[in-house]
């Protein structure tokens, strides 16, 4: 009877990383409605093809994002260095610009996170069926393709709350 | 319910003060030293900012993104206003524009909204990629915004407006039943201004 009841207990713990995550959701991160994520399949600046529908089995950190707007200015260079910090994680980066040019992309991203190898929205029709709340926009998707969280405009990625988040989003679900 | 009206004497104070310098010294360095860059609310539920652009501050904004002279004169044939809001309470406060007034010399204005600029934008035939970077640049119409949520973009005006007035109000609670907050700014110039972006 012990050993049935550890076993049930060693089960539900395994089962609730997702709740623990979302009992220490950081500020201007919210939990959102676990649908499909919409489609996005999109070049790299670099032209290489992407397909997110083809990508699961781990977190993706799907982020738009506009050079003029200064929000996104402000954050993408925290992007950059939160980066490094989950490295030994499988969440997986997926950074749209909405609507320009690869010349505007360059230049912005070639000064504050060169590393960055954006896709390119360039019509911008792909970031309007996510429907963002406004640019930048960040949207968390789980291994299974659902929309599981929103951040709430610009943030501070390389804060401790906010690594730490991600750390036990893309650590519970991929190791 | 309570009907919370905030007439914000501060701001038109600082407003005054910040065009009276203006006018005496030719520059708006005075309004640059403000936190804000420019008329503002603020208290612990909400933070407001209102920055009047002028006509060649849009047409190089537009400009430098590529956007066609055409594109640049419809813009500028306008009166274009930032707005940036901060929801600094704890519960959700809604952005409803359709619930603000705005009034110049006793008259109602409407913000020219997506109806007006797609019908522009296809009078123009204006590629998508422009109409999707200036769709993100405008103040979304409806958002209920959340604890720590900042939203920005602009609100357009029909070009021939000189001075006008905002009241802004805000249901607040995810069911709009909390406390209303209604913020005013009053005389605000159009198109210009020397607002600092």
């Amino acid at each position: 009877m012990t050993q049935r009841l550890a076993g049930l207990l060693i089960i539900l713990l395994l089962q609730t990383p997702l709740a623990t995550a979302a009992d220490d959701i950081p500020l201007g991160v919210m939990r959102i409605n676990g649908l499909d994520a919409p489609g996005l399949k999109l070049d790299s600046i670099d032209g290489d093809p992407y397909d997110l529908s083809t990508t699961g089995g781990h977190w993706r950190f799907v982020h738009f994002w506009a050079s003029w707007c200064g929000p996104c200015r402000r954050e993408m260079p925290s992007i950059q260095r939160m980066m490094p910090l989950l490295e030994d994680t499988d969440l997986e980066f997926v950074i749209v610009n909405t609507a320009e040019t690869e010349d505007a992309v360059f230049e912005f991203l070639g000064i504050v996170a060169p590393e960055l190898v954006p896709l390119m929205d360039t019509d911008g029709t792909v970031t309007q069926v996510w429907m963002p709340r406004g640019l930048p926009s960040t949207f968390l998707v789980d291994p299974a393709g659902k929309v599981q969280y929103l951040a709430l405009g610009d943030r501070e990625w390389d804060k401790p709350a906010y690594v730490a988040f991600l750390r036990r989003l893309a650590g519970t679900d991929h190791k | 319910m309570h009907n919370k009206r905030i007439n914000s004497l501060s701001l038109l104070t600082h407003a005054a003060l910040a065009l009276a310098l203006s006018i005496a010294s030719g520059s708006f360095v005075a309004a640059m030293e403000k936190p804000y860059p420019g008329p503002f609310f603020e208290n612990d539920e909400l933070l407001m900012v209102v920055i009047p652009r002028t006509a060649e501050q849009m047409a190089a904004f537009y400009e430098a993104r590529g956007f066609p002279q055409r594109a640049i004169d419809t813009v500028t044939a306008t009166c274009f206003v930032t707005i940036h809001i901060d929801n600094k309470s704890r519960h959700i406060t809604w952005l409803e524009t359709a619930n603000w007034q705005l009034t110049s010399q006793g008259k109602t204005l409407d913000i020219l909204g997506s109806e007006y600029w797609d019908a522009s934008w296809e009078q123009i035939d204006l590629p998508q990629a422009f109409r999707s970077t200036f769709f993100w640049t405008q103040l979304p119409p409806v958002v209920d915004l959340h604890a720590d949520e900042p939203v920005g973009g602009n609100i357009v005006l029909p070009g021939n407006i000189e001075h006008f007035d905002i009241e802004a109000n805000f249901r607040t609670g995810a069911d709009k039943q909390g406390e209303p907050l209604q913020v005013r700014f009053t005389d605000i110039e159009c198109g210009t201004t020397q607002a600092q972006p």
